[in-house]
């Protein structure tokens, strides 16, 4: 499959750079899809989990809490304010940063439904890690 | 020949300015490896954000999309009435030319616009450039001590507030940032920013026409791009405070290096002096006692 540049930015340094396959992004009215050659497009983002599909077919999730992301032909880049990646080499990394995320998950003052759905996504994200 | 005293007395005072210099450079030190650490991982972000913002002003700029062209925070305004000057400047002095840089740059535009008829209303971050219009009978319209040393997010996003709301409900034409950044560790930056209305101007349209069309996908667009411009105004704020602390760390660590090296000079050659009267004194004591042994015989 296609492949594209994927970014995403946060205020404290870059959590992602690097070639992507399909990335799945939770939009301000619903979660959407992008493949390569998508066409431009800017949305918000709220709360939610970027699911990530690389090149070896591997998803890595992130979870972010609010953020635009700038779409077009070659690359797409996420700004986000506050994120946290689920990834890590072992059992307890992995469970690390998914406390970590769960921490974020209760600083964010959204609707319960958006929360609810992102920590069940987060828990299938480590699982498959794992 | 001055008494070797008085000499004495000053060698010991520029040693212990000289200690206070050289610890000062090592808080400056310490301080900027923080700052710098955080203003690099922000620049990014913030360089992204701007973009980001600049391509959707250009687009709306170039084809005019239904009716966007008239939100506030996009449109060029010909004849500006009213501007906000903001600038940041450090809490503290010591720094070499980082305030007076600042200071100077905003009278500078300050004057430019006024020669335009523009009323300004100054609003200030640091204590430094605030005592400097102070003193100079300028009047200011909004300050804050405190915060350019010690930039926090929630109190800067409290700051700039009031300037975009000012701005979104027409009082004022454009908001421009004035502040020192951080370029390296021995250089500083001066930047002048616009940050309201979002600058178009490096946007090409031709080039962009040939890419597919900008969709901006919400239901509400104005409300997408004003919550957008939100976060992109207050960011830029927080950046400007960040960037300019790492600035002025960077500034005070070079100026104190300066001052310990030329502290350390002035010792080398106030002991030259010490020694030479030193010196003299002996062989005015001697020459004393030989022509006095030479008058007795």
């Amino acid at each position: 499959m296609e492949k594209f540049k994927l970014e995403i930015l946060t205020p404290n340094g870059q959590i992602y750079d690097g070639d992507v396959v399909s990335v799945t992004l939770p939009g301000e009215e619903g979660e959407f899809g992008v493949l390569a050659h998508h066409a431009s497009l800017t949305t918000l983002l709220t709360s939610g989990v970027i699911d990530i599909e690389k090149e070896d077919k591997k998803i890595e999730s992130v979870l972010i809490n609010w953020g635009v992301a700038q779409v077009d032909e070659e690359k797409v880049v996420v700004l986000v304010e506050g994120a946290v990646a689920i990834r890590g080499e072992s059992e307890s990394e992995i469970s690390k940063a998914l406390e970590e995320a769960k921490a974020m998950l209760d600083d964010i003052a959204d609707s319960g439904v958006a929360i609810a759905s992102a920590s069940a996504k987060l828990e299938t994200a480590a699982k498959n890690l794992l | 020949m001055a008494n070797l005293k008085d000499i004495q007395r000053k060698i010991k005072s520029v040693s212990s300015t000289q200690k206070t210099t050289r610890a000062m450079k090592l808080v400056s030190t310490a301080k900027l490896r923080r700052a710098e650490d955080l203003a690099k991982r922000s620049r990014l972000y913030a360089q992204k954000m701007n973009e980001v913002l600049a391509e959707i002003a250009g687009r709306i700029e170039c084809n005019k999309v239904g009716g966007l062209e008239k939100n506030r925070f996009f449109k060029r305004i010909e004849n500006p009435k009213m501007i906000d000057i903001i600038f940041v400047t450090a809490d503290k002095g010591l720094c070499g030319g980082f305030n007076i840089q600042t200071i100077k740059a905003a009278k500078q535009l300050i004057s430019e616009f006024q020669e335009k008829k523009v009323k300004i209303r100054l609003r200030g971050v640091g204590k430094k450039g605030i005592e400097f219009f102070k003193y100079n009978e300028i009047e200011m319209y909004d300050e804050v001590v405190g915060l350019s040393s010690k930039p926090e997010k929630a109190k800067s996003d409290e700051f700039i507030a009031s300037s975009v709301e000012d701005f979104a409900n027409g009082k004022t034409d454009a908001i421009y940032v004035v502040y020192n950044g951080y370029k390296n560790m021995i250089t500083q930056e001066l930047h002048v920013n616009r940050i309201l209305p979002i600058d178009s101007d490096a946007f090409d349209c031709e080039n962009a026409s040939k890419r597919s069309m900008l969709e901006i996908e919400a239901q509400d667009e104005e409300h997408m791009l004003n919550s957008l411009v939100d976060n992109y105004v207050k960011y830029n704020m927080y950046y400007t405070l960040i960037d300019s602390v790492a600035a002025e760390h960077s500034a005070r660590m070079q100026a104190m290096d300066t001052a310990t090296n030329n502290a350390k000079e002035m010792v080398k050659s106030l002991n030259v002096q010490f020694n030479k009267a030193r010196q003299a004194a002996i062989t005015t004591e001697l020459i004393e006692i030989i022509s006095g042994v030479e008058s007795m015989k």
